[in-house]
């Protein structure tokens, strides 16, 4: 296993020095690597980044959100997506490329109020990211309980490989559907599961940064320790890059341990 | 209709659906009762310059009140009164719903109820703020902003304004030779009573006090009461057009008169006054 160096910055801080590749949320000036965000260090062959602790939810396309619909016009719904810019659905991904504001009633597919989950198709910078509800598993979220956490926690909710939120899901018996912006919808048979998973989403949101968090989560949600072991072996592997792209979270001590070492040698 | 631009907050109706199922139960979606009030925060003399302020946090709300004093002419018809105006605006950083430029409707609703519950308390003994009958006497503005929203604004504002009030010291003015001097001193100001105000709220069937602003999207009338220390009714105010039926109206009367006694020991505790 390679090793990773991690310390806490603010922006402005040097992340690391040398011949390095700068990442997410860092800038190279000349020799150094500078975090532009507060959060945990990583640095190691690849390059160095810095793993936010707090901000916006920035779109990107690819991006899986929950969104709200606020309002639409004769040819697209505006969706707020959590973020400083307001996303939209064009009315062709639902009526089709023959869509026609004169036949076609868009308060019947969505009304305002309503919460879908959806991709972010389109998105470069320069014009509000348009979105897609044409995939497996997207589209309008007819029942849950909608809960939102900073959007900087749901790495660390999504754990290694889903780890995370496969143990929560399994442990509560509920279906929980994260959308990148911190949208979060939990849906179960009883309310009573819910409300576990609830908590233990909150309980992610608030120790994101600590040690040891899988281990007090398996004991709030009450998961046998024979149990604890399997899990990382059941994991299945997710193509999602947001997920990969995770590495403050981990099953393994080792790497948890190593994440609270402030001072992080470099 | 109210063409405010707050009412543009939408909450999703999976939220929605959640909150009222959280309230038929009793509980919120903030695990408080229904008529709970969030915790009260006040601190004293925030603004250095002013002759008394204070910044009051109710939950996430935050306002900021700061009373200035000078002289002036009476209002007319009030002529052996010192003058009192309150006013209020909402910030633009406090919420992503308030724009800026002049204030809303709400906003000016939000000073003139604010403002009764002070006249119509007669928290300050206006009579004793006079210099020379009909011509000169003190005029006290006290300027609220509200720097963060999170619903119920009216008490909030109306705690930050009493609060600041209360804790004011009013500079000694004296009239030498037909003019208004600055003695350099100050008094106590003529505090007569404190009022406080109780918003309660209807959403559906169920009455809930101190409302967040995911509550106030979804209510369907408003009713704010406000209470001198004697615990009588000074001021009321209705919101929306939604409807309260009489036995709703005694309920949340009475419970205005309970809560507002707790709030106001609180706010005495807080001011360090008797």
């Amino acid at each position: 296993m390679q090793e990773v160096k991690r310390k806490y910055v603010i922006p402005g801080d040097i992340v690391a020095e040398g011949n390095l590749r700068p990442l997410v949320n860092v800038f190279k000036n000349g020799n150094s690597i500078v975090a532009t965000r507060i959060g945990i260090t990583e640095s190691n062959q690849d390059g160095a980044k810095v793993i936010p602790l707090s901000g916006i939810y920035f779109p990107r396309a690819n991006d899986i959100v929950i969104g709200k619909i606020l309002d639409h016009s004769s040819l697209s719904w505006s969706v707020d997506i959590n973020s400083c810019f307001a996303a939209h659905l064009p009315a062709q991904d639902i009526f089709g490329r023959d869509f026609s504001p004169a036949h076609d009633d868009m308060g019947r597919q969505l009304s305002t109020g309503d919460v879908i989950v959806a991709r972010i198709a389109i998105f470069d910078r320069t014009r509000d990211p348009i979105l897609t509800i044409q995939d497996k598993d997207l589209g309008k979220i007819p029942t849950g309980e909608l809960i939102k956490i900073s959007p900087t926690r749901v790495p660390r909710l999504i754990g290694k490989r889903g780890s995370m939120i496969q143990t929560i899901e399994h442990a509560s018996s509920t279906r929980v559907t994260i959308g990148q912006n911190g949208i979060i919808v939990v849906s179960g048979k009883d309310k009573e599961g819910t409300t576990l998973a609830i908590n233990a989403i909150h309980m992610v949101e608030v120790e994101a940064h600590t040690s040891n968090l899988t281990q007090r989560i398996k004991q709030l949600l009450n998961v046998p320790e024979s149990e604890i072991e399997n899990d990382d072996a059941q994991t299945s592997v997710s193509s999602d890059p947001t997920i990969n792209q995770d590495e403050i979270n981990s099953n393994s001590k080792d790497k948890e341990m190593g994440m609270i070492n402030s001072n992080g040698s470099k | 209709m109210s063409l405010s631009k707050k009412s543009t907050v939408i909450v999703e109706n999976l939220r929605k659906k959640q909150m009222r199922e959280a309230i038929s139960t009793g509980k919120r979606l903030d695990e408080r009762s229904l008529d709970e009030i969030r915790p009260i925060e006040i601190e004293l003399d925030v603004i250095k310059k002013a002759n008394g302020s204070a910044w009051v946090k109710l939950g996430n709300t935050e306002v900021v009140a700061g009373v200035k004093v000078e002289t002036g002419e009476p209002f007319e018809g009030l002529e052996n009164s010192g003058a009192l105006i309150i006013t209020a605006e909402v910030l633009p950083i406090a919420s992503p719903h308030i724009e800026p430029g002049p204030p809303d409707e709400e906003t000016i609703e939000l000073a003139r109820v604010v403002d009764r519950g002070v006249r119509e308390s007669e928290m300050l003994d206006l009579k004793k703020l006079v210099l020379v009958p009909g011509k000169i006497v003190y005029t006290i503005f006290v300027d609220c902003s509200v720097i963060n929203v999170d619903g119920n604004l009216l008490d909030a504002t109306s705690y930050a304004v009493v609060s600041a009030l209360a804790s004011c010291k009013l500079p000694v003015f004296e009239i030498k030779d037909d003019k208004v001097v600055d003695t350099g001193k100050t008094q106590e100001p003529p505090i007569t009573t404190l009022p406080v105000s109780i918003t309660t709220v209807k959403i559906g069937d169920y009455l809930i006090s101190d409302p967040t602003t995911e509550e106030e999207a979804c209510m369907d009338a408003r009713l704010t009461i406000t209470t001198n220390s004697k615990g009588s009714i000074v001021a009321m105010q209705k919101g929306l057009k939604g409807s309260f039926s009489i036995d709703d109206v005694k309920s949340i009367a009475d419970k205005a008169i309970i809560k507002g006694e707790g709030i106001r020991g609180k706010l005495k505790g807080m001011i360090n006054i008797g």
